[in-house]
């Protein structure tokens, strides 16, 4: 059973690198909401709660396989793809989307199942195999116990928590009545590079794979 | 000088030559200061190069003080160094490699000359572990006399002065497309979205993020038109492929075909991200441009001159020009009734505009003759080496 | 409160002359000296990294550097370790150097790449493994930071990848 201080040293070490993987995507989509403080504050925590989930659900499968069963590359790198190519997808659906309706509009607004949005969006970032995520994995994989790896990812998520908070300054922008419209650019431009990045990807292991037939 | 009195709204017509004379005075000297150097180098070239941009930047101050007009005479200037760098840039790179690709040996012996554009990029990653994403060189070599520390330092110093006055009078890169705006007569494209203006926001939001995951500069790597007229990665790959086929049609599309079409400097209002990193530094600047409300008769000819978009219905009427406001002057001459005023903060709106563009132009265009003209003069020693 | 505003304004005007002024003559030596005692240096990723050991050979030697990895946190690049061979003049016409990357008095591997007269010719170079610290090379030239041969000045420079642990 590993210790408590390890996976909190672990996440909030790493921390800073999974807020420069996930700020990009991360800074533009809660800046374009346009939101104050509570929205923000309600949306990072939906946020959180899907990477926390991302998190939990991968040490239930690192648990399970207990690296004995490794990833083939060819298949992390599909997986890593198809991820990119969905948050570029989800990127440049908030980037186009109207603005939330306000006022009188509001309750037809509020019909969409509220959170689902950047819970979906936490439990994508979430998946991220940066190295320090799959230092972490291995590390879970080791405890061969389904409680120690939930709670060794929980705690891993708890140190990476820390680094996010600043997020909640977003909502102070909001007095810029620009913020949003940048914010949604940006979205558009990250959004761009993402799924870029994974179609490109996935079109070389495509003609890997098709070299490889012929 | 009250804030009450009424402000000196019409100017009055061309200054007289003796005045005139007299204020270029200082201008003179500080050219003949700078390009006096040039009698010291070898060989007659840059010895006329010196001569005829020192009277070209002093022709044209002179003009700026006879007409009180400046945007005119600017763009003269900043054309000319718009089209001449490119020239003098690629001689280089050709006389040195032989091309305008920079080859990965060049990369990795920190042979890549440092531009300004990457600066708001390295700002994170040097933060966080005191590196620079950038293959070049801290301080200025043999083989790479555009080293960081020496380009940090001129825009450090431009910006104390010029704030966004560095992209009238400072960027090497904004004449070509100005250049190409000012060949149409009239705009073929009248209307475009505002919304457009906070383009470069997301693309400097989007280049600072990004290159602060992926450790390198992105901008540079994949989206600067300029790379087009100066140098670009070896084309080696699908990827270097692509980089340069991004290059290619940004810079056809952003600094020739907009321009000519819209009569704007498309890339700077909706693409740059030095743009607004830069307008930042204007609060650091004590001069601005404001607009008389009391002398304004919603004509918007200064929204039509201006030629990246800053001034709007809103700008207008709150009396100020937008933050991104780069003082090149155009509204301020194309008011006729002298309700676009330049503006030193502090002092009432009713103070005299002259003074506060005399005031701002002196330094404006001493930095102007010291970058730009050595720029010019540069490319001109060596088209006349090829002469004489 | 109108007078001290003009009066600053105007002041602060005078001092952006003033600033002009000095520019060539103060500022930008200023400025330069700052940004370099700043201590910030190119990324090794660019630079190759600092050198940790020099490896005499018969006329020419190897100078092996630090490994190199990059601090990205989004698809980093792999990590590598820099070896020169220098003087490049020096060299035989096929060099094949066993190399102790890690200092630790094992070899870690075998770079065999051939020295053209022409010193623009392309270059290639083998890396062999010998255990799992280094990743395999074969016929590599420039394409990837990670895994690479060019000359730089009157020195070939070799880049292999290390494993990711």
């Amino acid at each position: 059973m590993p210790s408590i201080g390890e996976p909190l040293l672990l996440g909030f070490s790493s921390g800073l690198a999974c807020l420069a993987a996930c700020g990009p995507i991360l800074l533009p989509w809660l800046a374009a909401a346009g939101a104050g403080w509570g929205g923000t504050t309600a949306r990072l925590a939906g946020f959180l709660a899907g990477r926390l989930a991302g998190y939990l659900g991968f040490a239930v499968v690192a648990w399970a396989l207990g690296l004995a069963l490794p990833l083939a590359p060819r298949s992390g790198i599909v997986l890593a793809a198809v991820v990119d190519v969905a948050l570029g997808a989800m990127l440049a659906f908030y980037a186009v989307r109207p603005v939330r309706p306000v006022g009188p509009c509001g309750p037809m607004a509020r019909r969409t199942p509220r959170g689902i949005g950047p819970v979906v969006l936490g439990l994508l970032t979430g998946l991220n195999l940066c190295p320090p995520f799959v230092a972490a994995a291995v590390r879970a994989a080791q405890t061969h116990s389904l409680p120690a790896a939930l709670g060794f990812f929980a705690l891993f998520f708890a140190g990476t928590l820390v680094w996010f908070l600043p997020f909640l300054g977003v909502g102070a922008v909001r007095r810029f009545t620009a913020v949003p419209t940048v914010a949604r650019f940006t979205a558009g431009l990250v959004a761009v590079y993402y799924g870029g990045r994974g179609i490109v990807t996935l079109t070389g292991v495509l003609l890997h794979v098709w070299h490889g037939r012929t | 000088m009250s804030g009450t009195a009424a402000p000196d709204t019409l100017e009055p017509g061309p200054r007289s030559i003796g005045r005139s004379l007299l204020l270029t005075l200082p201008m003179a000297l500080w050219g003949l200061l700078m390009f006096s150097q040039t009698l010291r180098v070898p060989g007659s070239a840059p010895k006329v190069a010196g001569l005829v941009v020192f009277l070209f930047m002093t022709t044209l101050f002179f003009l700026m003080m006879r007409t009180r007009r400046t945007y005119r005479w600017r763009r003269i200037f900043f054309v000319s160094v718009g089209f001449l760098f490119p020239v003098h840039f690629i001689w280089d790179l050709i006389a040195l490699r032989g091309s305008m690709s920079i080859p990965v040996e060049q990369m990795v012996g920190g042979n890549t000359p440092f531009c300004f554009l990457a600066i708001p990029m390295m700002i994170v990653p040097a933060a966080l572990t005191r590196t620079l994403i950038f293959p070049g060189s801290i301080l200025p070599t043999a083989s790479n006399p555009h080293a960081v520390a020496s380009m940090v330092a001129l825009w450090l110093a431009a910006t104390l002065v010029l704030g966004k006055g560095w992209c009238a009078y400072g960027c090497f890169f904004g004449g070509i497309e100005e250049g190409f705006a000012a060949l149409a007569k009239k705009p073929r494209i009248r209307r475009v979205d505002p919304r457009w203006r906070w383009m470069p926001w997301a693309v400097l939001a989007a280049t600072v993020l990004l290159s602060a995951a992926l450790y390198e500069a992105v901008y540079c790597t994949w989206l600067c038109p300029f790379k087009a007229v100066t140098e670009f990665p070896e084309v080696n790959s699908v990827t270097s492929a692509v980089q340069f086929a991004v290059f290619m049609s940004l810079f056809v599309g952003l600094v020739i075909v907009l321009p000519f079409l819209t009569r704007l400097r498309t890339q700077c209002a909706f693409f740059c991200p030095f743009g607004p990193f830069q307008a930042l530094s204007n609060h650091l600047s004590v001069f601005d441009v404001r607009i008389e409300r009391s002398a304004c008769t919603d004509c918007v000819t200064c929204r039509r001159a201006c030629p990246t978009m800053v001034l709007d219905e809103k700008s207008v009427e709150k009396g100020r020009a937008g933050m991104s406001c780069m003082k090149c002057g155009a509204c301020v001459d194309a008011c006729t009734k002298g309700a676009v005023r330049w503006h030193i903060r502090g002092t009432p709106l009713s103070a005299s505009s002259e003074t506060a563009r005399l005031l701002y132009l002196f330094p404006a265009w001493a930095f102007a003759t010291l970058f730009g003209g050595s720029i010019i003069a540069n490319t001109l020693t060596k088209l006349l080496e090829l002469v004489l | 409160m109108q007078r001290l505003t003009s009066f600053l304004g105007y002041t602060g005007a005078v001092l952006t002359s003033v600033l002009m002024l000095l520019m060539p003559f103060v500022l930008f030596g200023l400025f330069t000296g700052a940004v370099a005692r700043t201590g910030v240096r190119v990324d090794p990723v660019y630079s190759g990294g600092e050198p940790a050991d020099t490896l005499a050979r018969d006329g020419y030697a190897i100078v092996v550097n630090h490994p190199v990895r990059s601090r990205a946190p989004l698809a980093p690049p792999a990590p590598f370790v820099q070896m020169t061979w220098t003087p490049a003049a020096a060299l035989p016409a096929s060099v094949a150097d066993t190399v102790d990357v890690d200092g630790d008095g094992a070899a870690d591997l075998v770079a065999r790449f051939a020295v053209p007269a022409d010193t623009s010719a392309p270059l290639f170079v083998d890396v062999v493994p010998l255990g799992s610290r280094v990743g395999a090379l074969t016929h590599a030239s420039r394409a990837d930071l990670s895994g690479m041969i060019v000359r730089v000045g009157g020195r070939i420079l070799v880049r292999a990848p290390l494993s990711r642990r």
